[in-house]
């Protein structure tokens, strides 16, 4: 049993960046404007399926790769503008409600778009094949997954500390009504901030693609683990989302060892812990959502 | 200014066409009253949306092709038959109550359908509850024909246990008798494995380890680490629809598809077009293929029929060739409307009586009967290796049959059934 420990943690520790990636893009659009976004995993498949047809179409998958996101991002918005923002200000519960009706009507129109079939998308060459670690063989595209999901995090950290809109940002997830007093346009704040949020799930969602099938529901696969780590993490925290990202890959993947009925579970019961002792999560800020 | 596109003058042709219509009588493609209530009502549950939508879609076809079939014959009991479908999800609560309500509301006279097991035992139980005839399509757990067997239901798909016996002596004879098994954690993960220990009990095969993977897991990595130390003969895969495209892409990034073989009981063309080639590969139990006249029967002429319809009308929206899910949403159709023909009524106590144990020809090679004493369809069923490129002519077809096995020869005798499926009739 020992001896399976050392790749089950690298497993979990690439399941967790990818947990934590999705995690971070929600809690982005929570923090700052208290929508609970529903639709995330949608959007994740919309930039999945993008790519897919881009690359079916002989674009170049680098290519598609870097666009397919960035159209994900056309759409959400869109969206943003057009539907979520009227509801800006009232209780969450509304745009709960409102973006869980805009995941399923978007299940239904991938449907209609491309087929209920499951569609094969393949990573190029160069990323499939393993890479002997010494310890295991690990496939080159998870590698490549975790290499990508480093730099996003990098890059936004960068942004959010090293920029002046990142430290608007920041203030007006404190105080949006102060930083608008103080002439900052917070609507275009809130905007490229939701945005944001959906360029990181449209870059899991192109990632995902290469390692499940793609279907109208991949996306939503992902969404549960995603919103657990957000609580785990606790709202408000990236670094939280981080962390706990990590917690419940690595957690999940030990449980296949010794108990696999117990694999998809474990992370609920971590979530159950954590709320009981430290009902704001682990790094979360008190009082956020009353 | 040009006008609107309805101006007067269109306003008083269409008013015209309407006066027209109602001096000569209502246009032919409105029913009139009373027809409708004429039309023999027959309930369609497969699950339209989720994991099972696209096998789901092509049973349906298969369904619709029959009621075609049927109906240009003139019918059934001199009435056309109508189909009204639900989309159950693939849950089975869901499924249950859609079940009452297509008997209750929409007067259906008798159940079709299902994909996954856990609906098939939950629309069983609803129509055996309401004294409606169901045919189970395509959920295979065993208990739908084994313990939870019922007077009402008949079972077009092959039982977990023929799957099982079907594949298990080819890979042990093929690749030797050490096998690592990837298991679903539910009923019919747990059925069939039950079946493979049968057979590996009865040749002196041994298992190189067993990982129980929970419903709907999405990443295998975990798993598939543990597979190369255990160094078994071959891979067996166990696991269905998207689980099964998600192990198998997985397996082939951990480099495993090259370094052991890899087989099941069964796989469908569904989740194998959802891969890429050099994902699909291995020897795999199967139900049906459209290209192989092991399969279709040679000079069987209502199969090559069925295929060749199906080109005509469905190959333009569904855009891949028909898979055993068209086979046993046909099938089923077909032998439901024929036991009704048969028995001369819709009551469902004699139309299953006519049914049970009378043999038939249809689309599939030798024929079959659904056996009296628990209402299993007998059929042959078939093992493939995957070509994963299909052929230079046909890229879709990917199955190059190998090898039939007779229904008697892999599913459990009437004596064993005998012991876990007790059958009563309603007096």
């Amino acid at each position: 049993m020992l001896e399976h420990v050392g790749p089950q943690l690298f497993n979990g520790l690439v399941l967790g960046a990818f947990y934590a990636i999705v995690a971070i893009g929600l809690s982005l659009i929570m923090n700052l404007t208290g929508t609970i976004n529903m639709a995330h995993g949608s959007f994740m498949t919309l930039a999945g399926y993008l790519a897919f047809t881009m690359i079916a179409r002989g674009t170049n998958f680098w290519f598609a790769f870097l666009v397919a996101p960035l159209l994900a991002v056309l759409v959400a918005i869109i969206v943003e503008r057009t539907l979520i923002r009227p509801l800006y200000g009232r209780d969450p519960v509304y745009s709960l409600l409102l973006t869980f009706g805009l995941s399923l009507i978007a299940e239904e129109v991938f449907h209609l778009v491309w087929g209920a079939n499951t569609l094969p998308f393949t990573p190029p060459a160069v990323l499939s094949g393993t890479l002997a670690l010494g310890f295991m063989n690990f496939p080159v595209y998870r590698l490549f997954i975790v290499l990508v999901l480093v730099l996003a995090f990098a890059a936004l950290a960068l942004f959010l500390y090293y920029t002046r809109f990142g430290l608007r940002l920041r203030a007006a997830v404190q105080d949006s009504e102060m930083i608008a007093a103080l002439g900052t346009n917070t609507q275009m704040l809130y905007t490229i901030n939701f945005g944001l949020g959906i360029l990181l799930a449209g870059i899991a969602g192109v990632l995902a693609v290469g390692l499940l099938g793609l279907n109208m529901t991949t996306g939503n696969t992902l969404l549960m683990p995603a919103f657990v780590t957000v609580i785990i993490g606790g709202m408000g925290s990236l670094y939280g989302s981080l962390v706990a990202g990590v917690l419940i890959g690595i957690a999940t993947s030990l449980m296949t060892l010794y108990v696999p009925a117990a694999s998809e579970v474990i992370m609920y019961i971590l979530m159950a812990v954590v709320l009981t002792i430290r009902p704001r999560g682990l790094f979360g800020e008190e009082g956020l959502f009353g | 200014m040009s006008g609107s596109a309805f101006n007067r003058r269109t306003f008083v042709k269409g008013a015209g066409a309407g006066a027209a219509a109602l001096v000569v009588g209502v246009p032919a493609f409105i029913p009139r009253l009373g027809e409708a209530a004429d039309a023999l009502k027959i309930g369609v549950l497969e699950p339209y949306t989720g994991t099972y939508a696209f096998p789901g879609e092509n049973e349906t076809i298969g369904i619709q092709m029959a009621v075609d079939a049927w109906n240009k014959k003139g019918g059934v009991l001199g009435r056309q038959i109508e189909i009204i479908k639900e989309d159950e999800q693939s849950k089975p609560d869901v499924a249950a109550q859609k079940a009452r309500k297509l008997v209750n509301q929409d007067k259906c006279v008798a159940l079709i359908g299902t994909v996954s097991s856990g609906s098939s035992l939950s629309v069983q139980k609803a129509s055996s509850d309401m004294g409606i005839l169901f045919f189970a399509s395509g959920g295979h757990t065993d208990d739908v024909t084994g313990k939870n067997c019922t007077w009402n239901t008949f079972r077009t798909c092959h039982s977990t246990w023929m799957e099982a016996h079907a594949t298990a002596y080819t890979l042990a004879k093929k690749f030797g008798k050490r096998f690592y098994f990837i298991t679903p954690d539910y009923a019919y993960g747990h059925a069939l494995q039950t079946a493979f220990d049968d057979v590996i009990k009865q040749i002196g095969g041994t298992t190189a380890g067993t990982d129980l993977t929970p419903l709907g897991t999405t990443d295998f990595s975990s798993y598939l680490t543990k597979v190369t130390p255990a160094k078994p003969d071959v891979l067996v895969v166990l696991v269905q629809g998207d689980d099964y495209t998600n192990c198998m892409k997985q397996a082939d990034s951990f480099g495993l598809l090259k370094k052991f073989p890899v087989g099941g009981p069964q796989v469908e063309l569904e989740p194998l077009y959802g891969l890429a080639p050099e994902a699909r590969t291995g020897v795999w139990g199967i139900e049906w293929s459209y290209s192989s006249d092991t399969c279709l029967g040679k000079g069987n002429k209502a199969a090559h029929q069925f295929v060749s319809d199906y080109y005509a009308h469905y190959l333009n929206t569904q855009k891949k060739p028909p898979t055993a899910r068209q086979c046993f949403g046909y099938v089923s159709m077909d032998r439901m409307l024929a036991g009704m023909a048969a028995a001369k009524t819709t009551d469902s106590v004699k139309v299953a009586r006519a049914i049970e144990g009378e043999k038939f020809q249809s689309i599939f090679a030798d024929g079959g009967y659904y056996r009296k004493e628990d209402h299993q369809l007998m059929w042959p069923m078939w093992v493939a290796e995957i070509r994963p490129n299909g052929t230079p002519k046909d890229p879709n077809d990917l199955f190059n049959v190998v090898a039939k096995h007779d229904p008697d020869s892999i599913e459990q005798s009437v004596a064993e059934k005998a012991k876990i499926c007790k059958m009563t009739y309603p007096s």
